[in-house]
């Protein structure tokens, strides 16, 4: 039956405020702190296949908009009317991404028949595991991060299944908490129950499913369009986690994105093997997982405002996730901390994509957003634990406008928390929270500035933690001439004889008196700072910005007394050399570390790890590395590196 | 004789309502907005009101009125050059905000720029801790300088918002007496003065939108009271508030940020009054104009109120009655998009050009003119003869869309409406699921000029008790000012936990807030005690949310913690379907709203039926894209006791209420249309 695109609006204003009415009643009726302060659940509704056709408009977290359910769905032959199915299992249909995403779904009836789906997450506070919150770098295994729930139904024949609350109840560290939010989930997909059974009745079954086709192949459609705006073309970006573990190597997430008329491939293949840390992203290769997708939702919806997000959107694209890579590990590899990964995916997208429309993409936001969290006591030994914000880079600067500062690009979802009510709920006291001047990098558009925060903590066993930092080992890139941004910095007592930086650490020990202060890493910049007129310049000094240093030997804009000097300005200018404006301008940190690594080593590098067994990758990963320091860099890289390869093989009898 | 006077100046018209003191009676009156000379309508409306209904200036004893000076000021940026002093090293408040970038997938978001530069910005080195202790005064040095270097800039006026200012105001208040001595010229608003809340971008915005609108706004002020002086109107002017109150005119120009959101307020307080007045407890006030839609949920007369409401660009955070924007209103464009779908707004025609079938120079097809292509409109003057409707223009200006969907114009015309009324049943539904509501228990209450014309449409889609179209429904919004009461509220932070030790500071910022609210009411010049409402906004520990709990008197003055606390657990469940009875509770706030009550018209009961009803004429319309033949009636010819068929078309000056086949239309004794779903 075909759907009448007269009618297309009306049928996705009904399901919009179908979902709408999910997230609202999530919103309300939740315990968590996640799903009141950072809105991180997703509430969709999904056709009998799994595939999200309807979203909320304005709320949860950004990443979910195509998930499809499908494998879920499919773990159960029949449903019936009022069936909840609930699971966290990262590896059952690889839908769930970590363990404290709890997602449940629910079929929609229609006269005996399915007509859909209505489906959701919370980030739940903790699941149990071997940390509180359940989330840590520094786990190894999917077994210590909590209890996972292999899916199952949770409501059958109208009754709860007990069991399953018990089991939850009895391994995790605030029962009351978790199930007061699978009872708000529970309230959110019936109330989403109700509101699509009314449409599907409004439209009949079959003018229903029409409906969803329709509504599908909208978006894709559109996405398409978009698409063919794009050349065809190869288009290779890598980029560089700080390390692969505590202590650790960098982590390189490769992305070949392949554009063919209206429709695009984004090969991974050349990122790390999966990690003996928890920064795995559980997407089962499934070449159209959110995960891997984000970016490219946002480049899409960054080109056309008007973009219907949904599973159709993504229906032009395509993954490629090489199997026991950090973009698709298997078990037992940890993955809490996905999101950093997922942050480095979206980078490369927005790098890929920089390349094949080069007059449109921005500078990507550096990514790295620290969430501050901090454990200390108050008077008479009180424990008092309390997150008091992010603190990360501003936004990539555009090929129109300077990045937004604070935060921006695909990192800008997040809400601070107001330093009144830090300082209200924690005994530690703010020196400073704002922006740091010279941290956007120069170009002709100017990186948004980074956010600083500096506190000083009073009580002892203090520990502050900085979860997600980034960025601290290599600087984001700029583009078109645009300076690199500079790394991020997380410092105790700065300026002071005990001075400390902490480096990738992303948890410190602090006792009374201790200053910490973080600064998010430089967003790049875009086009040649030569070429920022001086007046734009003058604008930034005046603002605190920019500094008349960094006036002078950034953007060869001289400034005295609050004005330009325009003899100097044009002398300076004019005095330098005419130079090509780079495509994409890499930090001095990643230009020293590709010295050794080439794009031609990871290759090798890749083909070698791709032919050992999985659980060897990342082992095997460390001993090239430290083959490949220890050695000297006279031969050919081929030959070293076959040389390293052979050695190893031989060592651990291996296949060649 | 004597009148009260109530005036609402929206975008387009600038409505009149007039109340007889004596008879109870209320004369309505439209004139067109003089954006060009502020209160040159009203000047206009006074000399109409001489001569068409012989009421003279010397009988007005009341005046009420609403304007958008303030909310425009801050929309056009065009408001007064500030400084901001803030506490040093925390310089960047109005630029990082709340951080959060307003498009979460567009890689070009930012923020939009703030209402204050970045280098009239100014540290000063002065610190309160979260205790309220001072760990630093300010020096005067610190602040000449600042001041001076503002001066320099071009700063004519001066915001301080300083860390913890809530808690204790007293480093605030220091600068203000400093740059009092400094700079006698300068205007100075302090952030714990303006809204004394914890939260540092929320007070100093709010502190910022105070100062940046003041200029514009005593203005405006001090031209309407000379006018109106000079017309020797002599009774107290009184100026609508965005908490549905009112406030005389010397605090309407010291605290500005109060009469933002006047308007939309006082539309709600009147749609409260009127559907309370008729019996009708629950309502959803749905008040549409040629570029807005908006609802409120009114429970017994009374809205629900909020913080956080949209000023232009940016959020205010005084108490504010809670109203909704559910769309774009009539004036929302119709357009075919690249794949051939059809699409409404988010463009508007707004009030000027306007809708093409008003002939003011909009070409654009409209929701009004989807209206006027299925005839379903202008069939009698509108706009008190202001503005009539052309329908040939109307399906002018739809048949480039019938062309590119190869459809008839009058298919289109419904299917634009279809639209545009999903997209209100969105919004709307949302807020039913937000604020927890049972839609079978509410009625619609329509008003605005557009909004009996749509509201049986979207009532079709929400499962709603009925609509209710009161009398005259153009007018609601001035009417609201008319008999909106005294009202100021005032907050304390207390940030503590509820504990029976507490109680005792509780009692006591209680004393200090009712003498405050008793000292305010007795400077508007009222005599009596005026009524007291204590609450507390409370929330468990380590919830970030707080709930704003009504609190008993008794329990404070001889000190009730379980009653207290019970009250907030009780507030939880009902709010958000749980409470924790044993979790620790945390008093954020503390807040007295003190009101003096204006004395209601009672509703006048209009004769009632003396025989049947008689339609006008009978129009060839269409409804849902099926031709009918559609009677129209006079609204004065509709009398209690009648009973209106459907379809139907009902034409009054002001407004054209639109009843679609399957709905019973009964009259009340009030002359309100209440229609119902017809469910035979």
């Amino acid at each position: 039956m075909a759907f009448d695109p007269r009618h297309l609006k009306v049928f996705a204003n009904f399901c919009a405020a179908a979902a709408d009415a999910m997230a609202f009643t999530l919103m309300r009726t939740a315990h968590s702190a996640f799903v009141k302060e950072t809105e991180d659940f997703s509430c969709q509704v999904v056709s009998r296949e799994g595939l999200a056709f309807a979203n909320p408009r304005s709320f949860g977290a950004p990443w979910y908009s195509g998930i499809d359910y499908g494998p879920l769905l499919a773990r159960f032959e029949t449903y019936r009317d009022g069936d909840i199915c609930i699971t966290n299992d990262v590896y059952e249909g690889h839908v769930a991404t970590h363990t404290p995403d709890i997602h449940i779904w629910k079929p929609v009836f229609h006269a005996g028949r399915i007509a859909c789906f209505v489906v959701g997450h919370i980030h739940n506070t903790d699941v149990g595991g071997a940390v509180p919150a359940s989330l840590s770098r520094s786990l190894t295994e999917i077994e210590q991060e909590g209890l996972r729930i292999p899916p199952v139904k949770l409501v059958e024949n109208g009754r709860l299944n007990t069991f399953v609350l018990a089991a939850i109840r009895s391994n995790v560290r605030a029962p009351d908490q978790n199930i007061g939010d699978i009872q708000a989930q529970i309230a959110s997909v019936n109330v989403g129950e109700r509101k699509m059974a009314e449409i599907v009745h409004r439209f009949g079954f079959d003018g229903f499913m029409a409906g969803v086709d329709a509504i599908l192949d909208y978006a894709d459609r559109q996405a398409r369009a978009i698409i063919r705006r794009i050349p065809d073309g190869d288009y290779f970006f890598a980029d560089y986690a700080d390390e692969d573990s505590v202590g650790g190597q960098p982590c390189r997430v490769a992305l070949t994105l392949s554009v063919r008329g209206d429709e695009v491939v984004l090969d991974y293949t050349g990122s790390d093997p999966q990690l003996g840390s928890s920064l795995n992203m559980p997407t089962g290769g499934r070449e159209r997982h959110p995960l891997v997708m984000v970016g490219l939702t946002y480049v899409l919806w960054t080109l056309d405002n008007s973009l219907l997000l949904n599973a159709g959107t993504l229906r032009p694209t395509r993954a490629v996730l090489p199997e026991g890579s950090v973009v698709n590990c298997q078990m037992p590899a940890a993955v809490g901390m996905r999101s950093l990964t997922c942050a480095m995916t979206q980078i490369v997208t927005v790098g890929a994509f920089a390349q094949a429309m080069p007059d449109l993409i921005p500078t990507a936001s550096p990514g790295g957003n620290a969430i501050m969290n901090i454990k200390t006591q108050g008077r008479a030994g009180r424990p008092v634990m309390a997150s008091i914000g992010p603190v990360g880079g501003g936004g990539g600067a555009t090929p129109f406008a300077d990045g937004s500062d604070g935060a921006g690009g695909a990192t800008g979802f997040l809400r601070n928390t107001p330093i009144e009510i830090s300082e209200a709920e924690v005994p530690i006291r703010f020196l400073r929270y704002g922006l740091e001047p010279d941290t956007g990098a120069p170009g002709r558009y100017r990186g948004g500035l980074s956010a600083v925060m500096e506190f000083e903590v009073a009580a002892p066993e203090t520990v502050v933690t900085a979860r997600n930092r980034n960025r601290s080992v290599m600087g984001s890139w700029g583009l078109h001439g645009g300076s690199p941004g500079r790394i991020s910095l997380f410092l105790r007592n700065p300026g002071r004889a005990d001075a400390v930086s902490l480096g990738n650490t992303d948890l410190v020990a602090c006792a009374p008196g201790d200053v910490i202060r973080v600064v998010g890493p430089g967003a790049g910049g875009w086009g040649d700072p030569f070429r920022r007129s001086p007046e734009e310049v003058l604008t930034d000094v005046v603002r605190g910005a920019v500094s008349v240093a960094s006036a002078r030997a950034d953007y060869g804009v001289v400034i005295a007394d609050r004005a330009v000097d325009v003899a100097a300005t044009t002398a300076i200018r004019s005095s330098r050399a005419a130079q090509p404006e780079e495509a994409v301008v890499f930090s001095p940190e990643r230009i020293a570390f590709e010295t050794i690594w080439t794009r031609e080593r990871y290759d090798l590098l890749t083909d070698f790890l791709a032919r050992q067994p999985v659980t060897w990758r990342f082992f095997l990963k460390h001993r090239v590395f430290a083959a490949v320091a220890a050695s000297s860099q006279a031969s050919p890289v081929s030959d070293q590196m076959r040389a390293i390869f052979a050695d190893l093989t031989q060592r651990y009898g291996l296949p060649a | 004789m004597t009148i009260r006077i109530g005036v609402d100046v929206g975008g387009s018209f600038t409505d009149f309502a007039v109340l007889d003191t004596t008879s109870g009676k209320v004369t309505t009156l439209k004139v067109f907005s003089r954006p060009d000379d502020p209160g040159a309508e009203i000047m206009l409306a006074l000399d109409i009101l001489r001569d068409r209904d012989g009421l003279h200036a010397d009988a007005v004893t009341g005046f009420a009125h609403g304007t958008t000076v303030g909310i425009n000021t801050v929309i056009q940026r065009n408001g007064e050059a500030l400084a901001l002093f803030t506490t040093r090293n925390f310089e960047d408040v109005l630029e990082v905000a709340r951080l959060k970038i307003p498009q979460i997938h567009n890689l070009y978001s930012r923020r939009p720029a703030p209402l204050i530069r970045r280098e009239c910005v100014f540290g000063i080195d002065e610190r309160t801790l979260a205790s309220g202790d001072i760990l630093a005064a300010p020096r005067r040095d610190d602040v000449t300088a600042a001041v001076e270097a503002a001066r320099a800039l071009g700063c004519r006026g001066m915001v301080i918002a300083f860390l913890h200012a809530y808690r204790n105001p007293a480093n605030e208040q220091a600068v203000k007496a400093m740059i009092a001595e400094i700079a006698p010229d300068m205007a100075v608003v302090a952030s714990a003065e303006t809204w004394p809340i914890i939260r540092e971008y929320e007070r100093t915005i709010t502190a910022v939108i105070s100062g940046y609108v003041r200029p514009r706004v005593s203005h405006y002020l001090d031209r309407f009271e000379d006018r109106l002086r000079q017309r020797g109107v002599v009774c107290p002017l009184l100026i609508t508030k965005s908490n549905g109150g009112v406030m005389g005119l010397d605090q309407a120009r010291a605290e500005c940020v109060q009469m933002i959101l006047s308007g939309t307020a006082s539309g709600v307080i009147g749609a409260g009054h009127l559907a309370r007045a008729s019996g009708f407890d629950r309502v959803l006030s749905l008040d549409i104009g040629g570029t807005s839609a908006d609802v409120a949920v009114i429970v017994d007369g009374e809205p629900q109120y909020g913080v956080g409401e949209t000023i232009g660009d940016f959020h205010i955070h005084i108490p504010s009655v809670s109203v909704s924007s559910v769309g774009q209103g009539g004036g929302s464009i119709a357009w075919v998009d690249d794949l051939g779908v059809l699409q409404v707004g988010p463009k508007s025609a707004g009030s000027t050009p306007g809708p093409a079938c008003y002939g003011r120079g909009g070409v654009a097809p409209t929701i009004t003119d989807a209206m006027a292509v299925q005839n379903l409109i202008g069939h009698l003057p509108l706009g008190y003869g202001a503005v009539s409707v052309d329908h040939a223009a109307a399906r002018a200006a739809f048949a480039p869309l019938a062309e590119r969907l190869d459809s008839p114009v009058e298919l289109v015309a419904a299917d634009v409406l279809a639209i545009a009324v999903s997209g209100m049943f969105a919004e709307v539904s949302g807020l039913i699921s937000r604020f927890a509501i049972d839609p079978r228990e509410f009625h619609l209450f329509a008003f605005g000029g557009a909004g009996p014309m749509l509201a049986c449409f979207l009532a079709r889609e929400l499962d709603l008790k009925g609509i209710v179209v009161p009398p005259a429904p153009g007018v609601v919004s001035a009417f609201g000012g008319l008999i909106a009461d005294l009202k100021n509220d005032f907050i304390a932070t207390l940030y503590r936990e509820a504990t029976s030790e507490a109680m005792e500071e509780v009692a006591g910022v209680f004393g200090t807030l009712v003498g405050r609210a008793r000292a305010w009411l007795e400077q508007q010049g009222h005599e009596g005690p005026g009524a007291l409402r204590l609450s507390a906004d409370m929330r468990y520990a380590g919830q970030s949310f707080e709930i704003e709990t009504p609190i008993e008197s008794t329990w404070v003055d001889s000190p009730d913690l379980d009653s207290l606390r019970s009250a907030f657990h009780g507030e939880h469940a009902r709010v958000y379907g749980h409470a924790d009875t044993e979790g620790a509770v945390q008093i954020v706030n503390l807040r007295v709203v003190i009101m003096a009550a204006t004395p209601k018209p009672s509703l006048v009961k209009p004769d009632g039926a003396t025989g049947p009803l008689q339609p006008t004429l009978t129009v060839a319309a269409h409804f849902y894209g099926r031709p009918h033949q559609v009677p129209v009636f006079v609204r004065d010819d509709i009398r209690p006791g009648h009973r209106v068929p459907s379809p139907a078309i009902i034409a009054q000056d002001d407004t054209t209420t639109v009843i679609p086949p399957g709905f019973a239309t009964e009259v009340d004794r009030f002359g309100n249309l209440v229609i119902t779903r017809d469910r035979r």
